[in-house]
C-alpha cells in the first residue's frame, strides 16, 4: 500500500479506493472520530477504528449472502454510510437513490440498474409504499441493513471484537464492486452514472489538494449521499483529510444542523447555503463554505461573504466523480483546475475534461449514450468556458438544453417541453430559465393564465418544486426560431 | 380539529416562516410555489414548521405533491384526523 501513497505539497495523502480510505485511516488514527451523529439529542462518534470494523464485518456478511447488486436508500444515517462502503466493498454493484423519491421514479432507476435487493432504513422501508414497489418490480427482494448487522452501542465504547478487521477487509476487497449515482434529473433521460471507490477517492483527493481540512476541523454532511457532491465533498473529503464528519439529519433539521454539530466547514448547493443564511442558521464556528452542483448568483456569494465566510465555488459533474475545479481566493468564479484533470476549451467554447482515474466507466448499460459525451477518455461537459490568463476557468454557459438548479438538480428542457404540449397542445411556447426558475413563455393571450395554469397542475405535481414553472410570460408575437423550428432560447432571453 | 382551523393555523405558519407574505392572502387555490413564490427550501422550512406544530408527519416523499394551499391543508388534516382516532 505504501507505493501507492503520494503526498502534494499541502501533505495531503491520495487514497485508492474505500479499503485504502479506511484501513488507513484506522492504523494511524484509530481513536480519531471518523463520523459523528445524532442519538436521542446526543452527539455521537463513531471511531476511525470502529467504523472500519463495521464496515468489514458487513461486507463479509454481504458477500456470503451472495447479493450482487444492492439499492440502498440514502438517508444519511451513520448505517448508510457503513453499508454503502461494506456493500462496495463485498464487491456488489452498489446503487444510490434517494429516500424522497417517488415510487415511480424509484422504481424506474430500481429497474435501470437491476437492483435486486433494497435496504434502508426500516421506518423508511415503510414509509415507502413497498407493496406499490413490488407490484412494479415483482422480483425485487426488500431487506434492511439492521437485519444484517445490529447497530453497535458506540456510545457504550464498545470495542471492535473482530481480531484483524483491516486483514479481513482486505481479504475480500480485490474487486470493488461499481457505484452507482443517477445524475440529478428526474426525467426519463436520467441516467445511472457508473463510478468505482477509485474514481471518488481520487475525487477527494482532487477537493482536499487543492482546500485542505485538518482534524481539527468537522465537516457537516447535509446533502444527500446519493449526490456525487454530497458523496464527495460532504463524506469523503472529510474522512480523507482526517476531519471528523457531521452527519446530517435530513431536510427537518436544515435549520439547526449547523447550530448542534457547530461544523466548521460545510458544503452546500447554492439554495440551500442561501436558504442557512436567511435564516440565521449558521454556527459562529463556521469558516468555509463549499458551494456547488448549481448555478451560484453572486448575490449568495457575496452574502455569504458579508457573514465572514471563505467562500469556495466547485465545478464538477457526476460523470468525474464530482470536482473539475474549485474556486478558493479571490474571485469565486475563477476556477483552479484540479490535480488530476486536464481541461481545455473546444472551438465552439465547450468545456473538454480529462480526468484519469475520476473519469466514469460511462452510463450503465448505455454504451451509445455513453459514446456521445465520452470520446478517447475526453468528456464532452455540455457547460461553456474559457480559460485565463492564469489558467483559471470560468464557466460562461451551457451548450446543452438543459437547466441546471441551485439546488443542483437538472432538468432537460426537450423533455419538459414536450411533455407540457402533451398537456396544453400545439401552441408556440418555450421554457427558459428566469431568476433561477423556470419560466412558459408563450405566444398567446394573457387572458388564458388561468386555463393553463389549471392544465398544468397536475403535470407540475410531478416534477420537484424547483422544476415546477414558477411563472407564465406572455407574448404578443411569435417566439424566435431557427429555420429548423428551434427556439432561440438566447435570443429570447434578451427579448425578455 | 376541523379544517378551518388547520386552515388558519397553516396560514400563520407560513406568515410566519415567510414574513414577505404577510397581507397576502392565500386560499385553498393558491399554489404555493408559483403564486406565493416560496422557494424549495421555504417550503421545506414550511412543512417542518407545521408538522411541529400539528405533531404530525408528511413522509418526505409526498412533498413534492403538495401543489396548492389546500393540498398543504389536506395532507395535515389527514394526518391530525389519524392521530385523534
Amino acid at each position: 500500500m505504501a507505493q501507492q501513497m503520494c503526498r502534494t505539497e499541502e501533505n495531503m495523502r491520495r487514497y485508492y479506493g474505500f479499503a485504502d480510505l479506511l484501513s488507513t485511516r484506522a492504523k494511524e488514527d484509530p481513536d480519531a472520530p471518523a463520523l459523528l451523529y445524532e442519538d436521542h439529542g446526543s452527539i455521537c462518534r463513531i471511531s476511525c477504528s470502529l467504523l472500519l470494523e463495521q464496515v468489514s464485518v458487513l461486507s463479509r456478511q454481504i458477500r456470503v449472502s451472495g447479493k450482487k447488486c444492492i439499492g440502498i436508500l440514502c438517508d444519511g444515517s451513520p448505517q448508510c454510510v457503513i453499508t454503502v462502503f461494506a456493500s462496495v466493498l463485498a464487491g456488489a454493484q452498489t446503487v444510490l437513490l434517494d429516500e424522497s423519491a417517488s415510487e415511480d421514479l424509484l422504481a424506474q432507476q430500481i429497474c435501470a440498474s437491476d437492483v435486486d435487493v433494497l435496504w434502508g432504513d426500516e421506518d423508511l422501508a415503510q414509509d415507502l409504499k413497498v407493496d406499490c414497489l413490488n407490484s412494479l418490480i415483482p422480483d425485487l427482494e426488500m431487506d434492511s441493513p439492521n437485519s444484517l448487522i445490529p447497530y453497535p452501542e458506540v456510545r457504550d465504547g464498545q470495542e471492535p471484537v473482530n481480531d484483524d478487521p483491516e486483514a479481513a477487509l482486505k481479504a475480500g476487497c480485490s474487486v470493488s464492486g461499481d457505484i452507482l449515482f443517477f445524475t440529478s434529473g428526474t426525467t426519463s433521460r436520467s441516467k445511472a452514472v457508473v463510478l468505482t471507490d477509485r474514481s471518488l477517492t481520487a475525487s477527494a483527493f482532487n477537493g482536499s489538494s487543492i482546500l485542505p481540512l485538518s482534524s481539527k476541523d468537522r465537516l457537516l454532511c447535509i446533502l444527500p449521499l446519493n449526490h456525487v457532491f454530497g458523496f464527495v465533498c460532504g463524506l469523503l473529503w472529510g474522512l480523507a483529510c482526517g476531519a471528523p464528519v457531521a452527519l446530517g439529519r435530513g431536510p427537518r433539521h436544515y435549520s439547526d444542523d449547523a447550530k448542534f454539530f457547530s461544523p466548521t466547514v460545510l458544503s452546500a448547493v447554492p439554495s440551500l447555503l442561501l436558504f442557512l443564511l436567511q435564516h440565521g442558521c449558521l454556527n459562529p464556528e463556521l469558516r468555509t463554505v463549499l458551494v456547488g452542483a448549481g448555478s451560484c448568483p453572486p448575490s449568495i456569494l457575496e452574502l455569504a461573504g458579508r457573514s465572514g465566510l471563505h467562500v469556495c465555488f466547485g465545478y464538477g459533474m457526476t460523470e468525474t466523480s464530482s470536482g473539475i475545479a474549485l474556486s478558493i481566493s479571490g474571485d469565486p468564479y475563477a476556477l483552479q483546475i484540479c490535480p488530476l484533470n486536464e481541461v481545455r476549451i473546444a472551438p465552439d467554447e465547450e468545456i473538454l475534461v480529462r480526468a484519469g482515474d475520476c473519469m466514469m466507466k460511462g452510463y450503465y448499460k448505455q454504451p451509445e449514450m455513453t459514446q456521445t459525451v465520452l470520446e478517447n477518455g475526453t468528456l464532452h461537459t455540455g457547460d461553456l468556458g474559457q480559460i485565463d490568463a492564469d489558467g483559471r476557468l470560468h464557466i460562461t454557459g451551457r451548450k446543452k438544453e438543459m437547466l441546471v438548479f441551485p439546488d443542483g438538480t437538472k432538468l432537460f428542457l426537450p423533455e419538459y417541453e414536450a411533455a407540457i404540449a402533451a398537456v396544453i397542445g400545439d401552441k408556440d411556447f418555450a421554457v427558459i430559465e428566469r431568476d433561477l426558475s423556470p419560466v412558459m413563455v408563450i405566444h398567446d393571450d394573457p387572458s388564458n393564465r388561468a386555463f393553463l395554469s389549471a392544465q398544468l397542475k397536475s403535470l407540475m405535481q410531478q416534477y420537484p418544486r424547483g422544476q415546477q414553472l414558477r411563472d407564465m410570460i406572455f407574448l404578443s408575437k411569435p417566439l424566435p426560431r431557427t429555420a429548423t423550428g428551434k427556439v432561440r432560447r438566447w435570443e429570447l432571453s434578451q427579448i425578455l | 380539529m376541523n379544517r378551518e382551523a388547520i386552515a388558519k393555523t397553516c396560514r400563520e405558519v407560513i406568515y410566519e416562516c415567510v414574513p414577505e407574505l404577510e397581507g397576502t392572502p392565500i386560499y385553498e387555490d393558491t399554489v404555493i410555489n408559483t403564486d406565493t413564490a416560496i422557494d424549495s427550501m421555504g417550503f421545506t422550512l414550511v412543512i417542518c414548521r407545521l408538522e411541529a406544530t400539528f405533531d404530525v408527519r408528511i413522509p418526505n416523499r409526498q412533498w413534492a405533491k403538495l401543489s396548492t394551499f389546500g393540498d398543504v391543508v389536506t395532507a395535515i388534516e389527514k394526518r391530525v384526523a389519524k392521530k385523534e382516532r
